[in-house]
């Protein structure tokens, strides 16, 4: 920070403060520090003052003290050597009298943060451990994390462990959970502070002297401990019930979160506290604070995907307020989602109305697609709300609302109807490139349903030199030869003009060499175009991922209570593992992450140069495309492409997107792009570890068709076998960033998927 | 829990004071937080965590304050903000108002506090009345101060000294009682969206010695405990407690006991969640003729007993902000335009329950028009009323038992308040 005349004000404080009348009148020189430390919080560099400042921490004066500690501890790093002058005096006041003196002469020492001070201040801490006033023993333990903290490579001593452990029985609470605390950043890497039976039930019983930041730290530690028997589990669940629904919402949060990983057994004993915690929970969002609200909601989104019906009769509690900030709103526009049920379901979808015309564009779209993922079981309802939205004439509800229906009517075909006379007129007013995007692909799919499509896309071809979409331009393409092969007499010219300008004069190679392709392929004849882009129209077998199945608990329960859900995107909603139509799964309009870009530019060049591993399950070949694409959803896996089945080469082009869940400190996600490659020929390499499951899982597998086979006739038998044992798919994976641990993780879950798949 | 780092930021992201507590976070991250900050309001997505890095930012605005935590760590989201509020409590409580000029004036007290209240990302010591004995500073202002805090080490009750002396023993009790309430006209007649009452009973003690106080409620479940069924008993739900209430003793026999701090206090909070009538109810009718003028009509109903009155009654209507030329009519009270804040202030001094008052407003619209989305803001009313309970609470006894056995009087005061008292309107 910039200060006009800092290099005077330095000047005439070193003056005053090396001024011995000065030093000798205390008052006097208690003011002057006092210049120097607001000349530092106002961003001047005071740091030449040190030596000055050093010279003034010899002083009985408290008042002073502290203010020079506060220097002394912002500028040590600059000047490690004359810190060691200040270690003197330090190591004096710790034999003070006065124990205040002796923490802040303690706190202060192990604050400076020198590696080479470390042997001067050992031995005070170690007196500071066993004195007989709780404050310089908090201080104390703290102390030996810090030191720990600036040398983590060096050895620990055995000695101070042991004396921490011992410190546990102290009879002063802060000190009890200062010495959890310490313990916990020195033998991290052990694994943390050892939990056994008797710590595990000292800590317990003294949980209720602790403040509430010492009982969250007690509570978080215990999650460690595994009770020996059901009996001492249900004796600690009991002693806890009074913490689980405590007023303040970090205690109660600490609570169940250990409740949920010491009844990681016993699912039914933590449903049942997510129960009790309702309560609690539900005050927690009529909290004062915005940020506890909202922390709140993001926990509620989680117990949600667990107990679906938790929060269902509450549902006004998550109602918004006019002055609450948006990123409220939005989470309780999500949740309200999962609360809907046939009774509330008129007044909710009247609430999410009132939000669709909120002045906060985004929150106006979260009500939107709210509202059509309400729509995909009571679509009558909520179309009409849609249409009439339509009605408002407002550029950006239109554009929401155009890509609402394309997710809905994907999930609902049934609804095709509605949407499209619905949409028809609305392109005048759709400006941004999803919202057109999403316009075009509904023309497409379904031209022959509305009858101004043809005008509607000349209007577009018209327009083509000035589109600066990639994204609209391909889909234009697409829905122009759609359109061509219902309406081949009204299309044909508009479709010429377009390829034409397409293949001569548009720069980008996407564009291009998607028009090349439809040139060509519309040189093979009307038929083989009809094959490639007849629409797949969704499968009603899709309805069974609209009803999200309750997840087990330990899905989540390991970032409970933690920063990771108030991520944005960390809980995984409906919408985001099952979109619209793969299709346009590619353009999924995703604001916060350029995932389409990677994947339509770089997917050729990728997935031939990544790692590869083979899975054994050769019969998914024969598998339906729906199911499949099903099953890897479930599991937070997107298909991007694959062949019909029983075609060779049969092949699958995969991706997901993983959040990092191995490790606390990254919160980093990684894209895992995916092939399966099945070719019917003998695989002659066989790389890696991963290897050993899969052979493993085609002995199990070969072993169980054997045993199936018997009833049927023994040439059919010899013939599977003889497929399993030497064909398998090829897996090939391009991730970025590299993440070895997510790339295993993923590798595993493909394996099992494939390997349900091919049982079936 | 690890906060690495707390910062004190102006409006401008200017760091007026910051503590490094772990030093495992670079200091000069904070850098990017207003460019963040900015960068999500631009995008209308704030949210109180944001990421730069592997580094998080945790943050809370109060007055014209940021204070921000960051963390490299996947910590305890609700205990850090927890604990900034408690650094907003706790300065509050020194400082009296929290603001950028307070804590530029105080500043060597809020370096002192910042040490003690949290040491290498834990808190420490955050009761306010404990921290005064480690603040050697005489510019903390705390009011409190001038009785000689005890030494919590040597003393049980940590929050009340000996030998405090007054000629007359008195103690008043206020019960607050604050009305959060969001309802929306669905149809003619309305129906309460959502309403809960927050409720909390403050002391002002004036009491020599160590008095022993003994506090008797009409609660419900006390009652059933007792096996006396008279009167109006009331269910109170997620009660908090000053630290000198005797929890055990509340939750084995319902009884709220303890040794009062000296001086004021809240003694506790709670909430009840009840469907109960709008007190005030409003209807209005807002038309909006585009291009020429605005009417308002605007009709409030005291559904209260008619022996009680609100008094200071203000209901806030929105208007339209290119609204001008107001005109005014009212069955009582006055009507003010306040066009900064787009709004008819609509005061009734006294409003007696069971009564009805009309307001009509007339507002002329240009004809050129705004094209700037307005939201539909609701229409807010304040008022007080004394003497009254919403929930029916009632002190039943308060009894004082001091060694010295001295008589003492208790005084015990009712007031009802609108909280955040909301009605949508239908434009």
């Amino acid at each position: 920070m910039p200060y006009i005349g800092s290099e005077d004000t330095v000047r005439d404080l070193r003056r005053v403060l090396s001024n011995p009348n000065v030093q000798s009148d205390q008052l006097r020189y208690r003011n002057t520090i006092l210049k120097v430390i607001r000349a530092m919080s106002q961003g001047v560099d005071v740091s030449g003052l040190f030596s000055e400042m050093v010279k003034a921490c010899a002083t009985v004066d408290i008042v002073q003290k502290k203010l020079v500690y506060v220097f002394l501890c912002s500028y040590a790093t600059l000047n490690p050597e004359l810190s060691l002058l200040v270690i003197n005096t330090l190591r004096k006041d710790c034999q003070d009298p006065n124990p205040m003196v002796r923490s802040l002469a303690l706190r202060n020492m192990t604050n400076l943060r020198l590696p080479s001070l470390v042997e001067y201040v050992e031995q005070p801490l170690t007196a500071g451990l066993r004195d007989r006033a709780a404050c310089v023993r908090r201080v104390a333990v703290l102390g030996w994390a810090k030191l720990h903290n600036l040398q983590t490579n060096s050895e620990i001593d055995a000695a101070v462990v042991n004396e921490l452990y011992s410190l546990l029985r102290d009879p002063d609470p802060v000190v009890m959970v200062n010495c959890l605390r310490a313990l916990e950043e020195i033998l991290r890497e052990e694994g943390g502070v050892a939990i056994n039976k008797p710590i595990t039930h000292h800590l317990l019983n003294r949980l209720k002297e602790c403040d509430i930041w010492g009982q969250c730290e007690v509570l978080r530690i215990l999650q460690r401990y595994r009770p020996q028997s059901e009996d001492e589990l249900f004796n600690i669940l009991s002693l806890l019930d009074v913490s689980l629904i405590s007023p303040h919402p970090p205690v109660m949060a600490a609570t169940l979160s250990l409740f949920l990983s010491l009844c990681s057994g016993l699912p039914a004993v933590g449903l049942a506290a997510l129960e009790r915690v309702r309560g609690p929970l539900l005050a927690a969002c009529g909290n004062t604070s915005r940020e506890m609200q909202f922390t709140a909601l993001c926990h509620i989104q989680l117990l949600l995907r667990s107990l679906p019906g938790l929060m269902g009769e509450h549902y006004k509690r998550f109602f918004c307020g006019y002055a609450e900030p948006a990123y409220i709103k939005q989470r309780k526009i999500e949740v309200l989602v999962e609360l809907v049920n046939d009774d509330n379901v008129a007044i909710l979808l009247d609430e999410l109305r009132g939000y669709c015309t909120d002045v906060n564009i985004s929150t106006a779209h979260a009500a939107i697609s709210a509202i059509g993922r309400i729509g995909r079981s009571y679509s009558d309802k909520c179309l009409e709300i849609l249409t009439e939205l339509l009605g408002l004439k407002q550029e950006h509800i239109t554009s929401a609302v155009v890509q609402t229906m394309r997710d809905l009517v994907w999930v609902c075909p049934q609804c095709s109807r509605t949407v499209c006379s619905a949409v028809e007129g609305c392109e005048a007013e759709i400006q941004d490139s999803q919202g057109r995007h999403a316009l075009l692909w509904l023309l497409g799919v379904y031209g022959e349903q509305v009858s101004s499509v043809p005008y509607t896309l000349e209007v577009f071809i018209d327009g083509v030199r000035s589109e600066a979409s990639v994204g609209v331009k391909m889909e234009l393409l697409t829905a122009t030869v759609r359109l061509f092969l219902c309406r081949p007499a009204e299309t044909q010219d508009m479709l010429g003009r377009l390829l034409h300008y397409c293949i001569e004069e548009e720069t980008n190679m996407c564009v291009s060499d998607q028009a090349l392709l439809y040139y060509r392929l519309l040189h093979c004849g009307i038929e083989e175009t009809r094959k490639v882009l007849q629409c797949r129209r969704s499968d009603p077998s899709l309805g069974v991922l609209i009803g999200r199945p309750a997840e087990p608990i330990n899905q989540w329960s390991y970032i409970f209570n933690t920063l990771e859900p108030l991520r944005p995107g960390a809980i995984e909603t409906e919408s985001a593992t099952i979109g619209g139509s793969p299709e346009h799964m590619t353009f999924d309009p995703k604001p916060n992450n350029d995932l389409s870009d990677t994947l339509s530019y770089s997917f050729g060049k990728t997935v031939r140069s990544g790692e590869s591993e083979h899975v054994q399950c050769p019969t998914i070949f024969r598998c339906s495309p729906q199911s499949l694409q099903a099953a890897m959803q479930l599991v937070n896996i997107q298909t991007l492409a694959f062949t019909p089945p029983h075609t060779l080469p049969w092949r699958v082009y995969l991706y997901t997107n993983t959040q990092n869940k191995h490790s606390a400190d990254t919160c980093h996600g990684t894209l895992i792009l995916g092939e399966l490659l099945y070719t019917g020929e003998e695989i002659q390499k066989k790389s890696k570890d991963e290897e050993n499951v899969g052979v493993e899982a085609r002995q199990d597998k070969r072993e169980e068709e054997r045993e199936e086979d018997t009833a049927e006739g023994r040439s059919e038998k010899e013939r599977v076998k003889k497929n399993t044992a030497e064909k398998g798919i090829k897996v090939t994976l391009k991730q970025q960033p590299r993440d070895e641990k997510a790339l295993k993780g993923f590798l595993s879950v493909l394996t099992t998927v494939l390997h349900a798949l091919s049982s079936e | 829990m690890s906060a690495s780092a707390i910062f004190v930021l102006d409006l401008k992201g200017k760091v007026l004071i910051c503590r490094n507590y772990k030093g495992d976070v670079d200091m000069a991250e904070i850098d990017h937080f207003m460019s963040l900050l900015m960068q999500h309001e631009e995008e209308g997505l704030i949210c109180p965590v944001m990421a730069h890095g592997n580094v998080h930012f945790m943050w809370i605005k109060h007055s014209n304050l940021y204070l921000v935590a960051t963390t490299n760590k996947n910590s305890n989201a609700s205990l850090v903000y927890s604990f900034l509020y408690k650094l907003v409590e706790v300065f509050t409580e020194y400082f009296k108002e929290l603001e950028e000029e307070s804590i530029q004036d105080n500043f060597v007290v809020v370096y002192e506090l910042l040490d003690e209240l949290m040491d290498f990302g834990f808190p420490q010591t955050t009761d306010s009345k404990i921290l005064q004995e480690y603040i050697t500073q005489e510019g903390a202002k705390l009011e409190v101060a001038k009785t000689k805090v005890p030494t919590t080490v040597t003393n049980a009750v940590s929050w009340r000294s000996e030998g405090i002396k007054y000629k007359k023993n008195e103690v008043f009790i206020d019960v607050i009682e604050s009305i959060n309430s969001l309802d929306v006209t669905v149809n003619a007649n309305g129906s309460v969206m959502s309403s809960d009452i927050v409720g909390s009973i403050k002391l002002k003690t004036m009491l020599s010695g160590m008095p022993e106080l003994r506090l008797g409620l009409n609660d419900r479940v006390l009652f059933a405990l007792t096996g006396r069924d008279k009167g109006k008993t009331v269910v109170m739900e997620d009660v908090k407690f000053h630290q000198c209430v005797r929890l055990s003793r509340f939750e084995s026999d319902r009884t709220i006991s303890f040794i009062p701090p000296d001086g004021e206090s809240e003694l506790m909070s709670y909430r009840i969640n009840t469907h109960v009538k709008p007190l005030i109810w409003i209807e209005s009718v807002i038309e909006k003729f585009s291009h020429s003028r605005v009417e308002i009509m605007v009709k409030a109903k005291g559904q209260f007993k008619k022996q009680s009155v609100a008094n200071n009654v203000e209901v806030r209507v929105p208007v339209p902000s290119d609204a001008d030329s107001p005109k005014f009519k009212t069955s009582t009270g006055h009507a003010k335009y306040v066009p900064e804040k787009n709004l008819v202030v609509w005061t009734i001094k006294s409003f007696p329950g069971g009564k009805e008052f009309l307001m009509r407003a007339h507002f002329g619209l240009p004809s050129v028009e705004n094209d700037e989305a307005e939201g539909k803001p609701p229409i807010t009313v304040k008022f007080e009323i004394p003497y009254f309970t919403v929930s029916g609470i009632q002190v039943r006894y308060m009894k004082i038992i001091e060694k010295s056995g001295y008589q003492a009087l208790p005084w015990v005061r009712y007031i009802t308040q609108s909280g955040d008292y909301q009605l949508r309107t239908n434009v």
